[in-house]
């Protein structure tokens, strides 16, 4: 006590003194410095992880060169044999100590301890899309120059050299002729159009047909399963017979017409060469898109980039979603968004005009006010659950008995499907744009209503021609804030409706347009797929990559639109009080 | 409005059209019934999951449903078909009477038939057996032989619906075993399918004799073949007092023998001999020792004993730690019955058993302990039964009735001590919290603790905690006190866009990006995070030292900038020096080569006993930080900013520093506030989904050591509800689950948002 007591007399004494040189140092500087500490290590986290998730998911698409690796002959790395590896240099990093042997951890040459990893496409060919080679192993690293890398319909990309094409008429193009390159390129725009065509057909025109029959065949069998038929059953089950046929006799000009520009997709080979020196061929049908990627300058880069990207984001995935596009999940994502909007705002915003404006304010209304606070914080994997036990088995299963039992047992709204799923966000947002209509609804000033009714406007239109307009800005963050928590909500998915793959999309141009019964693909959930249940995590990381960042711009881009409109409607408002 | 004035005083642009009267007081009903019913509602999504929940906790449903009379005889054996529609009765004399419950005539034409095995007039039955579970029945005859008799039901299912049971009798011939013609007292038999003893005990001159033979069964290219005695055993030494029960599990590995001085024998059969393995007394410290029922549980890993005085327990195999090898030993006591068991029945689904004496009848879960139905009868019970599917019940009574009782038990296995409690389950060799859902066996036993995945929730939130309170704290007050007023507009919204990341984005990037990373690295990763924070002080300490001139350079309110460069150099400073450290302390002998290796990854499991996997709690509470930071931070800023500005300029105006300011005014006013903070962001580390799914290996477990993962409750949903049958016990577990986690969260919200609203009232009063 005593020790204590005497340290602080003489700042005491300097306090009251009031100019003592003790004075220059406030206080408690030091622990200034530690909460500016906490600033910036949350600041560096979100603008770090941000950044890695931008250029991971950019770099995704940014055409790089490929190397063309050769290896010591006096050590013993070797590449399927051979000493020479083509392939995108994606990482070099140190080797782990576990695989390192005596002589390299000792050696003095620090490549010896490093590695790169090699992306080296081919899959068909080598197996595995990807290796690590000792960096001290490598010889030399050139870029040759006339390397074709291609994206296929099948095995992911190919890097190689070209050969030849060989054309179905019997002649070919060998590679060094001059017109090989725009003839290559020709035919690779030729084969694209018609694969294009051939989507056309076999989604849109024949897809009609298939939904048609599916339709009938549960109808079919529905007759089949009865005992005995009413008379006007039977001549049901008759027009059913006769309108099958019909869709036959329509369903088979369409597969002849996509059967025979598959069989035009098969004409043109091109013949290449692996790094290994084996020759193997493709059909160019089977080229999605090809580059040389060492002869690109940037505006090359940029072109091949942007193409790329589009393809990205306006393509079907194929190869278990490792390849190809996500446009089913951006769709599915923005439908179900848009009725889980439908969905949530007039039940939200009723809800809050209730509490804000008609309930009378007590212990009930604040008892309210509080559970509805807290059920936004309730967990929203407990939303789904209720989601499935109620929507999709309850209300569903009950819909499938009163309205869809000629499919039974085949569920239709007794499964997951858009529009529970829609439902269950709509009920885990709902109490956002509560509280969010509720503060909009408080920030408009006592005199304004007020003065409208003393002017003698009823209620109802005092809310509905100056309280709700004024809110309406506010009543928009509040939705727009839904919507972002919505599309970035993966686990309640999991359990209503969404899949790794759909076949049809949720709204489309077949009657009855929108399929509120359909399983839909989501970003959030499409990037847990890719991550974690396909077979090669490591194939698939830049796709997750890619998505993440278009799930991200997403969600941010509303956020912003909510922050922005909120900071604007604060200074309206306090810019004219009453 | 509501007064009426004279008309004529009103000029007519004042009169309200009644259409807008009518049309407000519409919208006054309209809003209010409508809001009131979606806050209804939404708060029936708590009643719809309770309901869900309610029925695991019920009992068993009992009610008589029929009765019939069965042929006057002196039964010793019931057994049934699946649905308990064609009950059979052996008497003393061996022959099987069945019942057609099933009325093909009438109202009231039961039909009974009587069958035999063709030996029968060979020589007479000395002891019967039934084996339910593969619907044989086994007869001790009196003149030292015994013989096997399938009793098959076969079901049909004709077009017109409904369903026909039909029974054929297969049976074996005569095969020798023990004495010869001395009776066969008692008889047990077990056949795993390749392997099958027989043992019986005879009583020859006051001795008793105990023989065990082996069979084989001949196997032709028509299938399977008939039974034959590849080789006998004598077994009387080992019977030292009256034998009064005889058992042999299904594996035909073992025989049980109960004396009647109240001791069991344990002998274990390796498929060549039979060894004297255990030899224990089920009710030492009971008055009465003697044994008056012994039975075999499902599975045949736990024997139900009652004593004469009445007490109920069972003994289960488990792996003896000190022997090495599997013995019995007392795992679960019931409840006393009235006196010993005279009629007992063994589920065929699960572990439940019926047991009584006369009148008393009981239902009860061995699993669990606990008891799913009991009650005295209207009469008193011979014989009794369990249906095979679980959802009858069959007592035959001394009138020579049978009763046929339907049993509606859904969930017998689902009890506040299955969820909560620890429990032994079988083959263990003590009582555990432990969920696992799925087994690869058919006999398998679900675990459904719920306590390891609250472990699992709150091991999650802890280390997420750790992490983000310092730092959301820091930053809310850095940013609130100190911070540059026009820098704080944009970085608001910058960490608020931290929290609207979705947690899938979380997830992966933990799992596939980081997860590596850091197990590479932990003494990296560590000591960086030491460095910074020792860095902060000193240089906080440092800068405080330097003469005011230079100090004047730098504005009050951009020291968070000025750290900055410090950050990344001390950080990288620290990383490196991690793997320094770990080349230094981590060291461990390889395991094939035997060099040196220094790695934080093996020293570890090595060091503390505890595993190391990849993806840990360390990594999942780092990432979870993302989603609970900016939580906190917003809040915690929200309410230190709204701390009424006088109090401020009053203790700066009283000569306080902006710290002292700080931490003496502000932050005791706001503490409400800030604890509510902390609440909130509880609750969403409690209810995190995905990142948890993703960045751990999902294994539920009841430890918190950061370096292995968890199964929370809210990944425990998502993994296990797709492939939950609905409304099955599992089904309805998970939304027990789900009901826990919403009480937690919304428990820990409510007191949160409580203390938040004092708080406004606090300020309000001061403004």
């Amino acid at each position: 006590m005593k020790t204590r007591a005497d340290r602080r007399t003489p700042e005491d004494t300097a306090d009251k003194a009031g100019h003592s040189r003790r004075s220059e140092r406030p206080r408690g500087e030091t622990f200034v410095w530690m909460t500016a500490m906490g600033l910036t290590v949350g600041l560096t986290m979100i603008v770090f992880l941000l950044g890695l998730v931008v250029t991971n998911g950019v770099g995704v698409f940014w055409p790089r060169r490929v190397a063309l690796v050769e290896f010591r002959e006096d050590r013993d790395t070797r590449f399927q044999g051979g000493t020479k590896a083509l392939g995108v240099i994606t990482i070099e990093q140190d080797r782990d100590v576990r695989d390192l042997t005596i002589e390299q951890s000792e050696s003095p040459h620090a490549a010896d301890r490093r590695e790169k990893q090699l992306f080296l496409g081919n899959r068909d060919a080598f197996g595995q899309a990807f290796s690590f080679f000792p960096a001290g192993d490598i010889q030399s690293v050139t870029y040759p120059d006339d390397v074709i890398r291609a994206e296929r319909l099948e095995w992911g990309d190919a890097l190689f050299f070209p050969v030849r094409l060989e054309m179905e008429d019997g002649t070919a193009v060998e590679a060094d002729d001059p017109i090989f390159h725009s003839h290559l390129h020709r035919l690779v725009e030729d084969a694209a159009a018609r694969r294009a065509q051939i989507h056309r057909i076999e989604r849109y025109e024949i897809g009609r047909i298939n939904l048609q029959m599916h339709q009938l065949e549960q109808e079919e069998r529905y007759f089949a399963r009865q005992d005995s038929l009413t008379d006007q059953q039977r001549s049901e089950r008759e027009a059913v017979a006769g309108r099958m046929d019909e869709l036959r006799a329509e369903y088979q000009p369409l597969a002849d017409r996509a059967a025979e520009l598959r069989s035009k997709q098969q004409r043109d080979i091109l013949v290449y060469r692996l790094v290994t020196g084996e020759e193997r061929s493709i059909l160019v049908g089977q080229i999605v898109h090809h580059y040389y990627p060492n002869r690109l300058g940037v505006a090359g880069r940029a072109q091949i980039f942007a193409g790329q990207l589009w393809r990205f984001l306006s393509g079907y995935p194929r190869e278990a979603n490792t390849e190809g596009g996500i446009f089913p999940a951006i769709f599915g994502t923005f439908v179900m968004t848009l009725l889980m909007s439908v969905a949530v705002m007039p039940f939200g915003v009723m809800a809050a005009i209730y509490l804000r404006e008609y309930a009378r304010q007590g212990l009930f209304v604040r008892a309210v006010r509080i559970a509805i606070n807290n059920l936004a914080g309730v967990p929203s994997i407990v939303f789904g659950i209720f989601g499935l036990g109620f929507f999709v088995y309850f209300v569903g299963g009950g819909i499938d008995r009163m309205f869809f039992d000629r499919a039974l047992p085949a569920p239709t709204f007794g499964t997951g499907g858009i529009l529970w799923a829609s439902l269950t966000l709509a009920l885990m947002t709902v109490p956002v744009v509560i509280v969010a209509t509720e503060e909009a609804l408080a920030a408009v000033p006592r005199g304004v209503r007020e003065g409208s009714l003393a002017c003698g406007a009823s209620k109802w239109q005092t809310i509905r021609y100056l309280v709700l307009p004024a809110a309406a800005p506010g009543i928009m963050t509040g939705l727009v804030l839904a919507m972002a928590r919505g599309a970035g909500e993966v686990a309640p998915l999991m359990l209503v409706g969404v899949v790794a793959l759909a076949p049809n999309l949720p709204l489309d141009g077949l009657f009855p347009f929108i399929h509120l019964e359909r399983k839909f693909m989501h970003l959030g959930f499409h990037i847990y797929d890719l991550g974690f249940q396909s077979p090669d995590s490591e194939a698939a990381k830049p796709m997750v990559f890619a998505t993440t960042l278009v799930l991200i711009l997403l969600v941010v881009a509303l956020n912003l639109i909510a922050t922005l409109v909120r900071n604007h409607l604060r200074k309206k408002y306090t810019a004219d009080k009453f | 409005m509501t007064k009426q004035p004279p008309a004529k005083a009103i000029p007519e642009r004042f009169i309200v059209r009644p259409a807008t009267l009518w049309f407000d007081r519409f919208m006054n009903y309209f809003i209010t019934v409508g809001g009131l019913s979606i806050i209804i509602a939404v708060s029936l999504i708590f009643v719809f999951i309770l309901l869900q929940v309610l029925p695991l906790f019920r009992g068993a449903q009992v009610e008589p449903q029929d009765s019939f009379s069965v042929p006057q005889d002196d039964y010793v054996v019931m057994g049934t078909d699946e649905w308990a529609e064609l009950p059979f009765f052996v008497n003393r004399r061996g022959e099987l009477t069945f019942l057609d419950t099933v009325d093909p005539g009438g109202p009231h034409h039961r039909t009974a038939f009587t069958r035999a095995p063709a030996w029968l007039d060979e020589t007479d039955v000395g002891v019967v057996v039934y084996n339910p579970l593969l619907s044989q029945l086994v007869y001790g005859t009196a003149d030292g032989r015994f013989a096997i008799l399938d009793v098959q039901y076969e079901a049909t299912f004709p077009e017109r619906g409904g369903r026909e049971v039909s029974v054929e009798l297969q049976e074996t011939p005569l095969l020798s075993i023990g004495s010869t013609e001395v009776p066969v007292q008692h008889l047990a038999y077990g056949s795993s399918g390749t392997q099958a003893i027989v043992v019986v005990i005879q009583q020859v001159n006051e001795r008793f004799e105990m023989h065990a033979v082996s069979l084989v069964q001949q196997r032709t290219l028509l299938g399977d073949g008939q039974w034959s005695v590849s080789q006998s055993y004598d077994l009387s030494e080992h019977l030292d007092a009256a034998p009064r029960h005889l058992l042999v599990p299904s594996d035909a590995d073992a025989v049980l023998i109960g004396m009647d001085d109240g001791r069991v024998l344990f002998l274990h059969f390796d498929g060549q001999e039979f060894r004297k393995r255990q030899m224990f007394v089920p009710f030492r410290d009971r008055a009465d020792r003697a044994i008056a029922s012994m039975n075999f549980l499902l599975g045949d890993v736990s024997l139900v004993f009652t004593a004469s005085c009445g007490a109920n327990r069972i003994f289960s195999l488990y792996r003896d730690p000190q022997r090495e090898v599997r013995v019995w030993g007392h795992t679960k006591t019931f409840p006393d019955l009235e006196r010993g068991a005279s009629f007992y029945s063994a589920a065929m689904r699960n572990k439940a058993f019926l047991i009584g004496d006369g009148r008393a009848a009981s239902l009860r879960y061995g699993t669990t302990e606990s008891i799913r139905w009991q009650d005295e009868l209207p009469f008193s019970v011979s014989l009794a039964a369990i249906g095979p599917r679980y959802d009858r019940m069959l007592f035959l009574d001394d009138g020579h009735t049978l009763h046929s009782y339907r049993l509606d038990d859904p969930h017998p296995q689902a009890s506040w001590r299955t969820f909560f409690g620890r429990i032994q389950y079988e083959g263990q060799a003590a009582p555990e919290f432990a969920w696992q859902s799925t087994g690869g066996r058919d006999d398998f036993e679900r675990k459904l603790s719920l306590i390891p995945l609250i472990i699992g929730t709150l091991k999650g939130t802890f280390y997420a905690m750790i992490f983000a309170l310092p730092i959301a704290l820091l930053a809310a007050i850095y940013t609130s006190q100190f911070l540059r007023p026009g820098i704080k507009r944009f970085v608001k919204p910058v960490m608020e866009i931290m929290a609207s990341l979705p947690s899938v984005v979380l997830g992966f990037l933990a799992a596939l990006w980081l997860a590596p990373i850091i197990s590479n690295a932990v003494p990296s990763v560590l000591l960086a995070v030491i460095a910074i924070v020792v860095a902060a002080l000193v240089v906080g300490y440092l800068w405080g030292l330097l003469p005011q001139r230079i100090r004047v350079r730098l504005k009050p309110g951009y020291e968070f900038l000025a750290f900055v460069p410090v950050l990344l150099l001390v950080g990288y400073a620290g990383w490196q020096l991690g793997f320094v450290v770990e080349r230094t302390f981590f060291i461990v002998p390889g395991e094939s080569t035997g060099m040196q290796i220094a790695d934080f990854r093996l020293w570890f499991p090595q060091a503390t006993g505890l595993s190391f996997e990849q993806r840990n709690a360390f990594v999942v509470g780092f990432v979870m930080g993302f989603a609970v930071i900016p939580i906190i931070f917003t809040i915690t800023e929200d309410a230190l900013s709204n701390v009424p500005e006088a109090f401020r300029s009053g203790s700066l105006a009283l000569g306080a520093s902006r710290w002292q300011t700080a931490i003496r005014i502000v932050l005791p006013t706001a503490s409400a506030g800030i604890f509510s903070a902390i609440m909130i962001g509880l609750g969403r580390a409690v209810g995190e989904t995905m990142i948890v799914v993703m960045a751990t290996g999902n294994t539920p477990v009841t430890e918190f050591n950061p370096f292995t993962g968890m199964r929370t409750l809210s990944a425990n949903i998502a993994v296990e509800l797709p492939e939950a049958p609905y409304l099955g016990t599992l089904y309805r577990t998970l939304f027990l689950g789900a009901l826990v986690l919403f009480l937690m969260t919304f428990l820990v919200n409510t007191i949160a948002e409580i203390l938040r609203q004092r708080l406004r009232e606090k300020y309000r009063a001061v403004e």
